[in-house]
């Protein structure tokens, strides 16, 4: 074969990796949806937060903030973005408190349902329909017709002389809405025009609020014209969007920073200008494998298993090099592959071995990891072993072949290394103790369960975000109270039980505002104990004539208020299910979640001061107040958990995986000894700077030991022939280097979830190099003509 | 800005275009020549604070007869107008930055936003131009037709659009659903004597008769008078042909 033609090849398979990953892109669905990555819930809490919630009701919500224009400019966009968003499908509320919320829903209220005003405000709990209080409220109607207001309120007199509909779209209102100016929200300064939208999307479909957030932003453009006015946008959705892309934007921007070097380390290492295609072939087909599998087996994949997922296959970059390494002249590509079989595949198959315990673990995310590295390495390796040998170029098929073992550099760098002591047992053992007590007696906990700190908001967002909250009166998204029944009217009946306690939390200041489904929909219960107090037709009807005594009132004009009364008295109870398709339903179906054997109401607060107060008060009525964000973290814990135990059964497999292919109790030891004091190292300095551990260290410090593995396998097969040695050197420094390289450009990033997975992973090479040279490595024996490494592992194995 | 706030609906009037006491006393001397809307545009442009009683006539199929308001409008501040009734029952309203407060006896003040009548949102800046003297501003809502003389003139303000201004076009549609049709405002007339803003006519369509407003001098001329025909004609006519 020629060199062209091996070209060629390597091209077509690139190609050929084109269009597999083309493929994917479109059959793989990327979530991130926590419950793709979690273990199943336990608690109550998580499992309300698991099957339940998804997240709270105020993790919808979008606050927008327009500003940098004279207010009524600002006033005039925030007037058009509500026009543009109103009728959108992605969102379920738009509010600029223009047409206050309230009046708007109440237009939207089918005629029909109109009646039941008599049966949803408390009107009927204070005051009975007698002549006195008619009177009274016609008194107070005849000044109405002689204020400002009486071209709006003449035309309702007739069916409604008590203005219950008012009443009504007030109790819709927000408890605490901003100051208007120019009809919109603005913010006290009156800088600001604000938004509340809440989006179709749940807050944690990150797809979902992209795409909410994209068409804001288009519609605010649009709005915006050639006016200096800004829009900024806060809230769980619009930061997952701006994290998520900041860390993309990195992460690929690191990528291609990487790809040059990597590029670069095998161009420099090889003096071929082809290395990097070869040495990048496994990896991307591994990749690609990976993908592929979990996309065929799974519904979707989590975003996190995909970056673990990635990282952890990162060890396949070493196949092709230890090939290309160990390639030396009059020996066949093809023979080389299978003399280094042996040892990388015991590094393999140790490895997907290991993998196969995430398995068993019951978390659906590890279970996809598992699927995807153990495709993905396997099929690097694979194809390290029956593919890539037909592309490397040897003297002899008319290439040019490069032999570490002929590089004066390498044998100077041997010659230094040789002269390092070795690491003893007891040395060993003694580093191990030390890292054991440093790791496990520093200070801090060791752990850190809040992955929303791996991809932190940018401060000054957060603080526009509760500066945004405090003004709008938006919903904690953090706790939420929750009452569960075994149906919507139990829930319902449950909350108003619960509303004078929160009444009374209000007016201690413990809770700003609060918000809840009973008090858009009462429960049929005290729908009919309302209906109970409503007058019968005949009674109404001389009370309202007595009234109508002496008044400016003309007597015949009330007809419709009769009839009403007499709707309402006669109505069946106003059900969630009455209200489909009204403005009511999203507000109600938000707070009142419906299940087939259970129902849960949920009351959103905001300006939460003191959790445990509030958590003690609403206690004796059956409520409990829920913490997402402890609900979350103890998630993460047990995924932690679980992940722990799958890696200590992966050690025990690990460790009979390497017996069973070296047989040998001390090459075992030597072998393993390196990956296992790497591990206890990086934690060590790890704990000993304060990092608190999260599951990204975690996944850091098994690829680190994965790499370690291969290192210490890999000298171990070189023996104590100096050749041998030199291009098994050759190879784990050019490994060791990608890596270090690849991963220290990582460490450098502002984000801290890549800077975990680069530092730690860093650090795991260059112990695992370090130690792999002072544990794993013979004397070497300077006997020339070396016999071929493929005897050697012959002999071993 | 003045918040214009003046009116929640069209019966609510610009009241604060009315004169100061002492400048009600110096008639004009310049008499008997046709007048511009710009003289008058500029006779009406008041300082604060200022006070008038008014005598208010309001019409509802609701009722057996009409309702006669009388009270006082005060312009304290140049962003706050007070409308007190008094007879036949005590109310006071404040219009402050967008918003009315309305205090009733025995019971607590309400407040609202002015938003709730979005037609009115170019009222309410035309009314601020209006006062402020600034002709260009209230050509921006309405066009303006005078008549009379000095000492007789009136003013008519026909909005430029029938419809609302489209930053509230949304909300219009809303309110519109609940008035009925024909809710929107037709003209409005002023009939005043010199400096003196004497009678507010509004008109809405749809609706047969104005609204009236009588201020000042008109006011005081209407005593206990409240017979619509009566009332009419002191709006519409001169204190002298009294």
């Amino acid at each position: 074969m020629s060199p062209a033609r091996r070209l060629a090849l390597a091209l077509a398979w690139l190609g050929l990796l084109l269009v597999a990953g083309w493929w994917i892109g479109q059959h793989l669905q990327v979530s991130g949806d926590l419950r793709k990555f979690m273990p199943s819930a336990r608690t109550p809490e998580q499992k309300l937060l698991i099957d339940e919630l998804g997240e709270g009701p105020g993790s919808r919500l979008l606050l927008l903030a327009l500003s940098g224009d004279d207010p009524e400019t600002l006033a005039g966009q925030s007037t058009a973005l509500v026009e543009a968003l109103a009728g959108d499908e992605h969102f379920t509320l738009v509010a600029n408190g223009a047409a206050s919320a309230g009046e708007a829903m109440l237009e939207a209220i089918p005629e029909r349902l109109r009646p039941y005003r008599y049966l949803l405000t408390p009107t009927l709990d204070r005051h009975a329909f007698d002549a006195a209080w008619l009177a009274d409220q016609l008194d107070a109607r005849l000044q109405d017709l002689g204020s400002p207001a009486a071209a709006l309120i003449e035309p309702l007199l007739p069916a409604d002389p008590t203005l219950e509909v008012l009443a009504l779209a007030e109790s819709w209102q927000p408890e605490h809405a901003p100051q208007q100016l120019h009809d919109v929200w603005f913010d006290r300064a009156g800088e600001k025009a604000l938004l509340a939208v809440q989006t179709t999307a749940a807050g944690f479909d990150p797809g979902g609020q992209q795409v909410a957030v994209g068409i804001i932003e288009r519609a605010f453009a649009q709005a915006r014209g050639d006016s200096s006015a800004q829009l900024t946008m806060t809230g769980p959705g619009a930061f997952s969007v701006e994290v998520g892309g900041r860390t993309q934007r990195e992460a690929s921007f690191i990528g291609t920073l990487d790809g040059l070097v990597f590029a670069l380390l095998l161009l420099i290492a090889y003096r071929s200008w082809k290395a990097p295609l070869l040495g990048a072939l496994p990896l991307a087909s591994g990749g690609l494998a990976g993908l592929g599998a979990v996309a065929l087996g799974f519904d979707g994949v989590h975003g996190i298993t995909i970056a673990f997922g990635f990282t952890l296959i990162g060890v396949a970059q070493d196949y092709p090099i230890h090939l290309i390494s160990h390639q030396r002249p009059g020996l066949s590509p093809w023979d080389n592959a299978r003399a280094l079989w042996p040892t990388l595949g015991t590094g393999v198959v140790a490895t997907c071995i290991a993998y196969l315990t995430f398995v068993v673990s019951g978390v659906e995310g590890l279970k996809q990891l598992a699927v995807f590295t153990i495709a993905g390495l396997g099929v690097a390796a694979l194809t390290t072993r029956f593919l890539l040998p037909g592309l490397i170029d040897t003297a002899e098929n008319g290439g040019k072949l490069y032999d570490a073992a002929a590089s004066p550099a390498m044998a100077w760098l041997w010659t230094k290394f040789a002269s390092w002591p070795r690491l003893g047992v007891v040395a060993g053992l003694g580093l191990a103790l030390a890292s054991v007590a440093v790791a496990g007696f520093a200070p801090g906990s060791f752990w850190q369960n809040d992955l929303s700190r791996l991809t932190p908001v940018p401060e000054h967002l957060l603080a526009l975000d509760g500066e945004l909250r405090g003004e709008l009166g938006a919903p904690d998204v953090r706790y939420l109270i929750v009452l569960q029944a075994d149906d919507a009217e139990l829930a319902l009946q449950a909350s108003e039980r619960l509303q004078p306690v929160l009444q009374r939390l209000r007016a201690d200041g413990r809770v700003r505002s609060f918000d809840l489904a009973s008090r858009y929909l009462p429960s049929a219960a005290t729908q009919r104990a309302r209906q109970m107090r409503l007058p019968d037709a005949p009674t109404l009807r001389t009370a309202l004539e007595d009234a109508l005594v002496d008044s400016p009132f003309r007597s015949d004009v009330f007809e419709p208020f009769l009839a009403d009364v007499a709707t309402a008295r006669q109505a069946p109870p106003l059900t969630a299910a009455d209200l489909a398709g009204t403005p009511l339903a999203a507000r109600i179906d938000g707070l009142l979640l419906r299940g087939d054997h259970q129902a849960t109401a949920l009351v959103a607060l905001s300006g939460l001061g003191d959790p445990v107060a509030v958590a003690h008060a609403i206690e004796p009525f059956g409520a409990q107040l829920l913490d997402l964000k402890q609900a979350s973290e103890s998630l993460v814990a047990e995924y932690r958990v679980r992940l722990l135990w799958a890696l200590a059964l992966a050690a025990l497999l690990l460790v009979a995986t390497v017996w069973v292919a070296l047989r040998d109790f001390r090459r075992v030891l030597r072998v393993l000894a390196p990956m296992a004091l790497t591990t206890l190292l990086m934690l060590a300095v790890l704990r000993g700077l304060g990092v608190e551990l999260n599951l990204f260290h975690l996944v850091a410090l098994i690829l680190a030991a994965g790499l370690g593995l291969d290192y210490g396998l890999f000298f171990d097969h070189a023996g104590d022939d100096r050749d041998s040695q030199l291009r098994a050197l050759h190879a784990i420094v050019v490994c060791s280097l990608a890596t270090l390289l690849v991963f220290a450009l990582l460490a450098t990033s502002s984000i801290p979830v890549l800077q975990a997975i680069g530092s730690t992973v860093a650090m795991g090479v260059l112990f695992n190099f370090v130690l792999a040279l002072l544990i794993v490595r013979q004397t070497a024996v300077d006997r020339p003509p070396a016999p071929s490494s493929r005897d050697l592992a012959r002999s071993r194995l | 800005m003045w918040v214009a706030g003046v009116l929640l609906t069209g019966a609510w009037q610009p009241v604060a275009a009315t004169e100061p006491a002492a400048r009600q006393a110096t008639p004009t001397p310049t008499s008997s020549t046709a007048v511009s809307a710009d003289w008058i545009i500029g006779k009406l442009a008041q300082p604060v604070p200022m006070r008038t009683a008014f005598v208010e006539l309001r019409e509802s199929r609701m009722l057996k007869n009409p309702l006669r308001l009388s009270g006082e409008y005060r312009r304290p501040d140049e962003d706050v107008l007070v409308r007190e009734v008094r007879a036949p029952y005590a109310e006071t309203t404040t219009i402050r930055g967008g918003a009315a407060t309305i205090e009733r006896s025995g019971k607590p003040p309400r407040t609202f936003s002015l938003s709730r009548a979005p037609e009115l949102a170019g009222l309410q800046a035309s009314f601020g131009a209006l006062l402020s003297g600034d002709r260009a501003a209230l050509s921006e809502y309405y066009t303006t037709r005078s008549g009379g003389t000095r000492e007789r003139w009136t003013l008519t303000l026909t909005p430029r659009v029938a419809t609302t201004p489209p930053s509230t076009a949304s909300t219009s549609a809303t309110l519109k659903a609940r008035t009925g049709p024909g809710s929107g405002l037709r003209d409005i007339t002023l009939y005043g004597q010199g400096a003196e803003l004497r009678c507010i006519e509004t008109r809405m369509a749809g609706d047969p008769e104005p609204q009236r407003t009588l201020l000042a001098s008109a006011a005081h001329a209407a005593g206990r008078v409240d017979d619509p025909a009566r009332l009419a004609a002191l709006c519409h006519v001169g204190v002298s042909a009294r």
